[in-house]
This record gives structure tokens, C-alpha cells and sequence, in this order.
């Protein structure tokens, strides 16, 4: 979707502001919340392509206007309520009111590990590459109001294949249930030219992870 | 560990920065939560645009002809950047060249410390 989360090349957001010896967390809350997504993510109740889905589907201005983790937690509480796994007048009195809803699985400490782990998404090819390394290849000019990888600024774009990555779980398809149709995955490589005209840096190239479906011959 | 990490390595021609744009795809295995920055607006919206200006917000200015090279992670491989061994460090152990190596240094926005600045 055509979100206020496909931030890339935006301006008007002012400097990037490092701050010094900055915490792991800002307040306790925020770890909460981190472990509540871990701990909800376990129960196979939603994949990461869906939750990354949530998030992009805040309103723009709530979105631009909520730290990092109000952010993961407004993604939790909506993907919760989009499931049945809670309702608003619980979120509203702030207990449970009837009994929950059984999950996929449960979380239990045994699950740390695992959780705490990046998931594989690698997948077995079905068909051969398209594309080789050195290739020519345009960004296909997609809009879909659904979740995609593919970020505004480089569609329509033209960049050369520098590594094939493998085949991959397809987020587009994923995050809206509609399976895992593993694809191909490239590093695409552009000059900052072709993305940003003639004024750009010429030393300046940019790439970024394109699934197959995304790209075309060029 | 997830599948798929990859380690690109700076030298004295190329510079490599690493972002996600759409989110906040981070190696937090290696190095642990991404710092507040990583997942801001700014930093999103002008490292794919403006590097070297994002480089002069944490005070790192390169020569005018390094090539910067910027890493969009839009799937779920992750990219750690290989900062170059600065220029003092020639010969030292693995670990003492560990040393000097800073988080920042191996997202690309910083670069490593210097050996006389190791000197404590």
C-alpha cells in the first residue's frame, strides 16, 4: 500500500538525531510491549508479513505521530481485535470480559528460544531464475492498496541484478493470507541518478531486495 | 538465527550504509535492538536519498569520490557493514581490531575508532 511507512526519499523530517548512550528501553512499558509481541507472534495466529501489515495500516497521522514501540503496540491491539482475540469494551475496561478464544498454540517459556530467533523464510525453488547477476531490470510500476516490498521510489526505475538471494516467502501474498508463493529474490542496484535526477550524487548507488513478480526486463 | 545475513565491506573507494525504509529491518541477532535513530522518519526518508547528508548528522564526512553504497533491507536478509581497518591498525590482532569497531561503524553511519584515539 501507498503508506506514510514508504518513507524513502521523503523530505521535510528534519536531521537524524543519534542520542547518546541511548537505553535499550526508554521505560519499562516499551519491553512489555516488545515481549507481548513476541509472546502473541508464537501462537501462529498471524505471520511477520501480517504484522508488518498492521502497522503500515495505522492512519497516516497516527502512524507519523507514535514512538516505535506505541506503534508495535497499536499493530498488536489491532491485529488482537481483527482475530476475535479481544474485543473493544475489553480494551476499554481493561480486563477480560468473557472467555478468550482458544489460540493456534501457546506460548510457554519453552518457546524463548525460539521466539527470540529470526524465522527462516528461505524456500526450495518451484522454477528457475529469471534474472542473473548483471542483468538489466525496470521496477514494475505496482500500487497495490495491500502490503508490498517494493517502495515507491524505485518503480518505474531501471537497475541491474547484482546477487540473486534465493527463493523466498512472498510477503505480498503472505501478508494477506493468501499463502507463502515463494519467489526469487534480488539485490537490485541503482545510481542515485536514475532515482532522484540529474542533480543527485553521482557517487551514490542504492539497492534494494526485489522479489521477481516485482521486476521486469528492461 | 535467521537465515540469510550478509557482510559488505567498506574499503577506501566504497562506503556502505544500511536502512529500511518501509520498517525497521535491523541484524538484531549480531547487534542487538536497533537505536531509536535506525526507526526514525529522518533516518528512513533521507538515507536512500541524501547519504552523505545523513553522515553529516553523526559528524562523518567522507572524501568527495568514495562511492556510498546504500543497503535497502526490504526483505529479510540483513546486511552488517565490514568497517575498514583505519589507518594505524596495521598487523593488530582480530581482537584487539575489535577494539575499535562501534555499532554505528557497522550500520555505516559511523566509522571506526582511530588507534591513537584507543590509547586509554
Amino acid at each position: 500500500m501507498n503508506g506514510v511507512h514508504d518513507m524513502g526519499g521523503m523530505d521535510g523530517f528534519g536531521k537524524v538525531e543519534p542520542e547518546a548512550n541511548e537505553p535499550v528501553f526508554h521505560s519499562a512499558w516499551e519491553a512489555r510491549v516488545m515481549a507481548m509481541n513476541r509472546a502473541l507472534g508464537a501462537t501462529g495466529e498471524w505471520n511477520i508479513d501480517m504484522s508488518r501489515f498492521s502497522l503500515e495500516s495505522l492512519r497516516p497521522d497516527v502512524y507519523l505521530a507514535s514512538s516505535y514501540y506505541r506503534k508495535w503496540f497499536l499493530g498488536l491491539e489491532r491485529r488482537l481485535l481483527e482475530r476475535d482475540l479481544i474485543a473493544e469494551d475489553e480494551i476499554a475496561s481493561g480486563h477480560a470480559l468473557r472467555a478468550g478464544k482458544p489460540l493456534k498454540r501457546k506460548f510457554t517459556t519453552a518457546d524463548i528460544g525460539r521466539v527470540l530467533t529470526r524465522g527462516s523464510y528461505g524456500r526450495p525453488a518451484t522454477a528457475p531464475a529469471r534474472f542473473k547477476p548483471g542483468d538489466r531490470v525496470r521496477a514494475r510500476n505496482i500500487n497495490p492498496t495491500t502490503h508490498t516490498r517494493l517502495p515507491r521510489y524505485v518503480r518505474g526505475h531501471t537497475g541491474i541484478v547484482e546477487r540473486v538471494q534465493g527463493c523466498h516467502v512472498f510477503p505480498d501474498t503472505a501478508a494477506i493470507g493468501k499463502g507463502e508463493h515463494p519467489q526469487w529474490l534480488y539485490t537490485v542496484c541503482f545510481d542515485a541518478r536514475e532515482l532522484w535526477g540529474d542533480d543527485a550524487d553521482p557517487t551514490v548507488t542504492v539497492s534494494v531486495e526485489a522479489f521477481e513478480p516485482y521486476l521486469e526486463s528492461a | 538465527m535467521g537465515d540469510h545475513l550478509i557482510a559488505v565491506e567498506n574499503t577506501d573507494r566504497v562506503h556502505n550504509m544500511v536502512v529500511c525504509t518501509l520498517c525497521s529491518c535491523y541484524p538484531w541477532e549480531v547487534l542487538g535492538l536497533p537505536p531509536v535513530w535506525y526507526k526514525s522518519a529522518p533516518y528512513r526518508s533521507r538515507a536512500v536519498k541524501d547519504p552523505r547528508g545523513v553522515l553529516t548528522d553523526f559528524g562523518v564526512a567522507l572524501p568527495k569520490d568514495t562511492e556510498i553504497r546504500v543497503w535497502d533491507s526490504t526483505a529479510e536478509t540483513r546486511f552488517l557493514v565490514l568497517p575498514m581497518r583505519p589507518a594505524g591498525a596495521e598487523g593488530w590482532s582480530e581482537e584487539r581490531l575489535a577494539s575499535l569497531v562501534t555499532r554505528d561503524s557497522m550500520i555505516g553511519t559511523g566509522l571506526p575508532r582511530r588507534p591513537q584515539d584507543d590509547v586509554a
